[in-house]
């Protein structure tokens, strides 16, 4: 069934569509691609789309073959190592830089005034402890290490700030130039009016929730490695966007596109962090021009948990309401986020206008800069953070009026997205309530207290939207072999989601090859088309049209030339596993006879992803089920169960997406019981930059987690009907346990991560107040 | 000093002031074990040393003299797919690796863990991995990976050299 046109553009033509990136709305030129392949509907005859094959590239995975960053080497390589501040705010006075280079075994020393303007490193003003201040270059990463430290600075400290509220007060410190509260504050959204809605309650909830800084603290750390050729270079970078990689570096070195490579292979996680480049690409392309010597620069753990961005912290005083019968009449939160000395407005406010129906919504974000290392997009930026106030305020509600939280949602449930008034391509949220509350037992399964110990039982819930529609630009070849093997290019990253599998799958799908036929090349900037950063949960949804469009096109011409070999015409043929067959005959032939015949004459198919669905929400939705158990003589709390139900359209890889389900939930735990890097207010350092200080979940940390998808495929959304899933899991976790802590002790958790002390002093204070 | 990883011996200069880790990655090019903390908080560098794991970023090379280690590429015994270990094949087929920076870790020590302890409950795996922190958060398919060895679902292929060098 051939998808109807959205739009009057021709291909070829250009049209304006509008993408959404982790919340924010942007829009772009794009071309009408050649052909648009026929939608995948629920009635689409798939075999190897949506079947749960093994993970392509895992077998590179465990057995030490998939080489990293880290492990890039090439001939006559050195070491870089970056110094940074120790204090939070000043200038530097003075930087000897002498005993420096001469130490055993450098070769180079960067420091203020010796990089290139466009790279911004290296300033003798200081505006956070961990700030880059000069860099050494080496034979070995110890020695460049060593010298680093025998680097001699003297600085003249200034005062700072490193909270919302010091930052924000009058005759504050000045933070940076520009000024510490970010211009035009407050960032108003609002529908409605607040007044008209709480007059409107029966019930009304006033809280304040606050939730920490918490760390990506990927395995990987940022790194890269720089290798000049004349005027070119190559970089190999781990990050999430090859192309913005190759954009960043060539401005801040002011070079041409064509003269910067970058390739990134395999990677060890990013969850946000990685989309641009940063210091450690700039000191590595820098000392490799310098020395003439290709130069690896990889950040150690220390300066991975202090500068290389994090989650920030919120203050969000929420006010909700409702009638008796559920029906809510007013969402306000007025949210206060601290930065950190750069970042953008992904606040939490978002989420409060699009979760529920509401008549009467109303956000107030106050951004603020302060003393301490920038923010960085974190898996489900802002939504996170807002989902914690807003899901907790739910279903503190939810007690208040006697109404089973569930229930309280359900009543609530919009069928149309009501930030911006649009219809969803697809939602199937009510079926996340209905099989996640049945998997879960939410209403069949009440572990009663225990009195007799000191344990106690509870459970909660919380649910999540998040937009994930993806779109253009994408682009992606795929070519056929002599042999009839396949190679897809596109110019994507795989940060451990399963890009490689999802993109091979499609392919094979798509052009009816074997899978095990199929390649995807990823990674490159020099060689494969452009696709965008993998963020936003987008990469499936972006490039998986793509790639599809491009099997298509190399099947036509397949076609084309199997036909006059099968003595048929293309229109007859039709292809399963790498064999092409003349529709109700015996006869066929397998791809590589066909391309064996053709020699080198290469078919090879073109795609590129379409413009989104005018005026339409694309959206993955889900609900989350926690039961946990509180020790009250302790304060430790373990989850004990947790049951996930999400709908994002099409799974093109079950397995995977159950894999990213985990990954989202297990993170989300670590952020509701454990994780807050902790600034101290006076000194204004980092006082718990280690994997033992800051705290992430281990296996003996995980409860046994059902997590599954509802089944629907999304064929408005683009034609391949999935939507993304990374970053959705972890929105709702926090909450779902929070709820289920103040469940199992009667008494309400309002601010994350509930460490043992948290809980303790939480019953502390209940217990005196009775 | 002389060294034997994953069967193959190595007659090596002194390296006073050089970890395990460093020696196995740079000096030796396996560079399957990773560096994560540096100072053992993660279990990312986790290798095998005379049947024992340690921190391979805590272990100083020349305490090595005369030992035998075993890395993750000394759990396959070739390239081929057919000559992965149980273990291996187990964490492809439950998905246990996402971005497999952690991986290598995960691989030696519940390798180890079997090795001691061939049928170990859920919460003796638990206990038993919580030392290897993953961050995209593989844990409930590595401990169905283990488990799985452990129930004999992935019985050793002929050509394994699981414990060659073990």
């Amino acid at each position: 069934m051939p998808r109807k046109s959205k739009t009057a553009a021709k291909p070829g033509g250009f049209v304006s569509t509008t993408v959404e990136i982790e919340g924010r709305t942007e829009t772009r030129i794009v071309e009408m691609p050649a052909f648009e392949p026929a939608a995948w509907g629920d009635d689409a005859e798939l075999g190897i789309v949506g079947s749960r094959v093994p993970r392509m590239d895992a077998p590179e995975r465990v057995t030490g073959r998939a080489r990293y960053t880290a492990d890039i080497t090439r001939p006559g390589m050195l070491y870089a190592f970056i110094l940074r501040s120790t204090i939070p705010r000043g200038t530097i006075r003075s930087i000897d830089l002498t005993r420096a280079s001469k130490m055993p075994g450098v070769f180079d020393v960067l420091g203020p005034g010796d990089a290139p303007a466009g790279t911004r490193l290296f300033n003798r003003e200081i505006f956070y402890a961990g700030q880059p201040v000069a860099a050494v270059c080496a034979e070995n990463e110890n020695a460049a290490r060593n010298a680093a430290h025998a680097i001699a600075v003297e600085y003249d400290a200034l005062p700072f700030a490193v909270t919302f509220e010091d930052a924000s007060a009058k005759n504050a410190p000045r933070v940076r130039a520009k000024g510490n509260v970010m211009e035009n504050a407050p960032l108003v959204m609002s529908r409605g009016d607040i007044d008209d809605g709480i007059k409107a309650a029966d019930v009304i909830v006033r809280r304040e929730y606050r939730t920490p800084v918490q760390l990506h603290t990927a395995l990987e750390p940022h790194g890269a490695a720089a290798e000049w050729e004349g005027d070119r270079l190559t970089v190999w970078e781990s990050t999430q966007g090859i192309f913005r990689v190759r954009g960043d570096i060539a401005k801040a070195l002011d070079i041409a596109l064509s003269k910067v490579r970058v390739i990134k292979d395999y990677m060890g996680g990013g969850f946000g962090a990685k989309n641009s480049a940063g210091p450690h690409t700039y000191v590595a392309a820098i000392f490799a021009k310098r020395q003439g010597r290709a130069v690896r620069c990889i950040n150690d753990r220390e300066a991975e948990q202090l500068d290389s961005g994090n989650r920030p912290s919120s203050t969000q005083r929420v006010t909700i309401g409702a009638k008796k019968d559920g029906t809510l009449t007013v969402i306000f939160a007025s949210i206060d986020v601290p930065l950190g000395i750069s970042g953008y407005e992904g606040g939490p406010g978002q989420i409060f206008h699009e979760m529920y129906a509401c008549p009467n919504v109303r956000t107030e974000e106050t951004f603020a800069y302060v003393n301490a290392s920038g923010m960085a997009a974190f898996r489900g930026p802002g939504y996170v953070e807002g989902a914690f106030g807003l899901e907790c305020a739910m279903n503190t509600l939810a007690k208040g009026l006697k109404l089973d939280p569930i229930a309280l949602r359900k009543k609530n449930f919009t069928k149309r997205e009501p930030r911006q008034d649009r219809p969803y391509s697809g939602n199937n949220l009510l079926a996340c309530y209905k099989e996640g509350a049945e998997a879960f037992g939410w209403l069949t399964e009440n572990r009663k207290p225990t009195t007799e110990n000191s344990k106690r039982v509870g459970k909660g819930v919380a649910a999540q939207v998040w937009p994930t529609g993806g779109g253009p630009p994408a682009y992606a070849l795929l070519r056929i072999n002599p042999d009839g093997t396949i190679d897809v290019l596109a110019g994507t990253q795989d940060l451990g989601t399963g890009a490689r599998t999802v993109l091979s799958q499609i392919a094979a799908e798509s052009i009816g090859a074997k899978l095990s036929d199929v390649r995807a090349i990823i990674g490159d900037t020099e060689s494969l088309p452009y696709t965008g950063n993998s963020w936003g949960s987008m990469t499936t949804a972006s490039v998986g049209p793509a790639v599809r469009m491009a099997a298509e096109d190399a099947q036509h011409q397949l076609f084309e030339a199997a036909a006059a070999m099968l003595d048929s015409s293309p229109s007859s043929l039709e292809a399963r596993d790498s064999r092409i067959i003349v529709r109700d005959t015996d006869r066929s032939m397998t791809f590589a006879e066909v391309t064996k015949k053709l020699g080198n004459v290469m078919i090879m198919g073109k795609g590129s992803r379409g413009p989104n669905p005018a005026d339409t929400a694309i959206m993955t939705f889900g609900a989350q089920f926690a039961e946990v158990e509180v020790d009250i003589d302790t304060g430790i709390v373990r989850v004990l169960r947790f049951t996930a139900a999400h709908d994002a359209g099409r799974i093109i890889n079950p397995t995977l997406a159950e894999s990213q389900l985990e990954g989202g939930i297990i993170q989300g735990i670590g952020y509701a019981l454990f994780e807050e890097r902790i600034l101290d207010r006076k000194r204004g350092l980092v006082m718990n930059p280690t994997m033992h200080d800051y705290k992430i979940p281990t296996m003996a940390d995980i409860p046994v987690i059902d997590a599954f998808f509802v089944s629907g495929a999304d064929p408005v959304a683009n034609h391949t009907g999935a939507r993304g899933i990374a970053e959705p899991p972890i929105i709702p976790t926090a909450p779902a346990i929070a709820a289920a802590v103040s469940d199992a002790i009667g008494v309400e958790m309002t601010e994350i991560p509930l460490t043992p002390w948290r809980v303790l002093a939480a019953l502390k204070k209940a217990r005196a107040g009775r | 000093m002389r060294l034997t990883v994953n069967g193959r011996h190595h007659d090596l200069p002194p390296s006073p002031a050089v970890t395990l880790l460093e020696l196995l990655r740079d000096r030796l090019s396996l560079t399957g074990t990773k560096l994560v903390c540096d100072r053992g908080e993660c279990g990312a560098c986790t290798v095998q040393l005379d049947g024992e794991i340690v921190y391979s970023c805590l272990t100083l090379a020349e305490a090595c003299d005369g030992s035998s280690v075993l890395t993750v590429e000394g759990l396959s015994s070739g390239g081929a797919d057919s000559a992965l270990s149980p273990l291996q094949r187990a964490f492809i087929a439950k998905d246990a690796a996402q971005c497999g920076f952690c991986t290598p870790g995960q691989l030696i020590a519940a390798h180890t863990l079997l090795a001691n302890n061939p049928a170990p409950t859920d919460e003796e795996i638990r206990a038993g991995m919580s030392g290897n922190l993953c961050r995209c958060g593989t844990y409930p398919n590595i401990l169905a990976a283990i488990r799985a060895v452990a129930e004999g679902e992935f019985e050793a292929a002929p050509a394994a050299g699981a414990t060659r060098a073990s």
